[in-house]
């Protein structure tokens, strides 16, 4: 048995996983694969998070970059009482949170010398091989759309739709991460939801319009 | 259930949470009301349209990057052997050198310079104490009605003579006058504090002379 990897487990308790449990300990030990194993793990959907929060590509790496060290400082203070994915979640949408709070404070008062808004970076998702060059158009038109939408909603409803609708988490897992109670995360999304589509109804030319109505 | 229950209950209607008789009533107010049916499709499509953006592709460079920090991080957790009380002391003592630095080479000047002002000073304090500590003879003879030196004054002049040593200290004396003269009893100094001073003040400030010292006595005629 390799004595760098971890494979016997005591001490934990519900709800943390045995792999979770292993992670921990491992990066609580200093062990090299465990480092690796997190950031291969988490890396990608903490970045999706933040990213749909901030709707910024720079920013977002910024910020995820935070969260990992945070993550790896904070280990030791990890107690399990929650998943490690809700816990690491948790700081991330923190993170993103307090990056955007000083964004708006600091840097909305300068006038850019850009003409007209800046609109959010789109990043590109793999394209749909069956769909035909105008659907993909449409496609990536609606996902603009959508996004603009998105980035334009009160930040609260925002992190409730996207944690909801994006990363496909349940209400419960949402109230962990946001330490809300369940009526809470309900009522955010819901609101979150109207209010997508009120901007999605204003903003669409008429012939869209008939994806959403 | 009116239109405004219904819309409360389209998160969960969509998400597919809702079960039983609120279903049911849910489904039965949809039928009936065609806004509220316009509303939930709309909503659905939201949804459907927002779970669409997922795949946001994490840059390349990020992940160098985070392992980078997680190297760094492990190297610490390596050095402090998982320690935090260890990793919290080694944050404060270098927070506390990096204040202390400016303040290094003015402090050790300044140390130096009052070790080497006191070290000069501190040989003045002795003999400043010794001017400052003046005796003043109070008593100059232990023994009340015993002269020293039996001097009688008469109408000729009287010539006293004392011998003294390195230390001042009278060790002989004689008194001679026009018709007699005799030599002093040395055994009788010993009990005299004139005669054998121990003024350290005086002493301090001034070197005693040895030698004959003569003092003469001439009486004074007065005219009218």
């Amino acid at each position: 048995m390799n004595p760098g990897k971890l494979s016997i487990l005591a001490g934990t308790h519900e709800p943390i996983s045995e792999e979770d449990a292993r992670i921990v300990r491992g990066l609580r030990a200093g062990i090299e694969d465990a480092y690796e194993e997190l950031i291969a793990r988490y890396q990608q959907p903490v970045f999706s998070i933040v990213y749909r929060l901030l709707g910024n590509q720079n920013d977002a790496s910024d910020v995820v970059q935070e969260v990992f060290l945070k993550v790896f400082r904070r280990i030791g203070s990890f107690r399990g009482q929650s998943s490690l994915r809700t816990w690491i979640y948790r700081i991330a949408v923190n993170e993103a949170h307090n990056h955007h709070r000083w964004f708006t404070r600091h840097c909305c008062r300068e006038v850019g010398m850009e003409s007209g808004p800046e609109r959010p970076c789109s990043l590109e998702s793999a394209p749909d091989p069956g769909r035909s060059p105008f659907e993909r158009a449409l496609d990536r038109e609606n996902r603009t759309l959508i996004e603009e939408a998105l980035g334009r909603i009160n930040p609260d409803f925002r992190t409730a739709v996207v944690l909801r609708d994006i990363e496909n988490l349940s209400y419960e897992e949402i109230g962990e991460i946001l330490q809300l109670s369940l009526g809470t995360v309900k009522s955010r999304i819901l609101r979150g939801r109207e209010a997508l589509r009120r901007e999605l109804t204003q903003r669409l030319d008429p012939g869209f319009a008939e994806a959403f109505t | 259930m009116t239109c405004f229950s219904a819309k409360r209950q389209s998160t969960v209607y969509t998400d597919g949470r809702l079960r039983g008789s609120d279903f049911s009533r849910v489904a039965a107010h949809l039928r009936a009301c065609d806004s509220c049916s316009v509303y939930f499709d709309q909503i659905a499509k939201v949804r459907s349209a927002t779970g669409e953006l997922s795949g946001a592709k994490c840059p390349t460079r990020l992940s160098l990057k985070l392992r980078v920090i997680a190297s760094r991080e492990r190297k610490a957790v390596e050095e402090n052997n998982g320690s935090r009380f260890r990793a919290m002391w080694k944050q404060w003592r270098f927070r506390l050198d990096e204040i202390l630095k400016p303040l290094t080479l003015p402090a050790t000047g300044g140390l130096l310079s009052s070790f080497i002002l006191f070290g000069i000073l501190a040989f003045t304090i002795g003999t400043a104490s010794r001017a400052v500590n003046y005796e003043v003879p109070v008593v100059y003879e232990e023994q009340p009605g015993v002269n020293l030196v039996p001097l009688q004054l008469g109408a000729d002049a009287v010539v006293l003579t004392i011998s003294t040593d390195n230390n001042g200290r009278i060790r002989d004396y004689a008194v001679r006058d026009g018709s007699d003269s005799f030599a002093g009893d040395p055994g009788k100094l010993q009990s005299s504090s004139i005669a054998l001073p121990r003024f350290p003040s005086v002493l301090a400030v001034a070197h005693p002379v040895s030698g004959d010292i003569s003092i003469s006595f001439t009486p004074l005629e007065l005219r009218q």
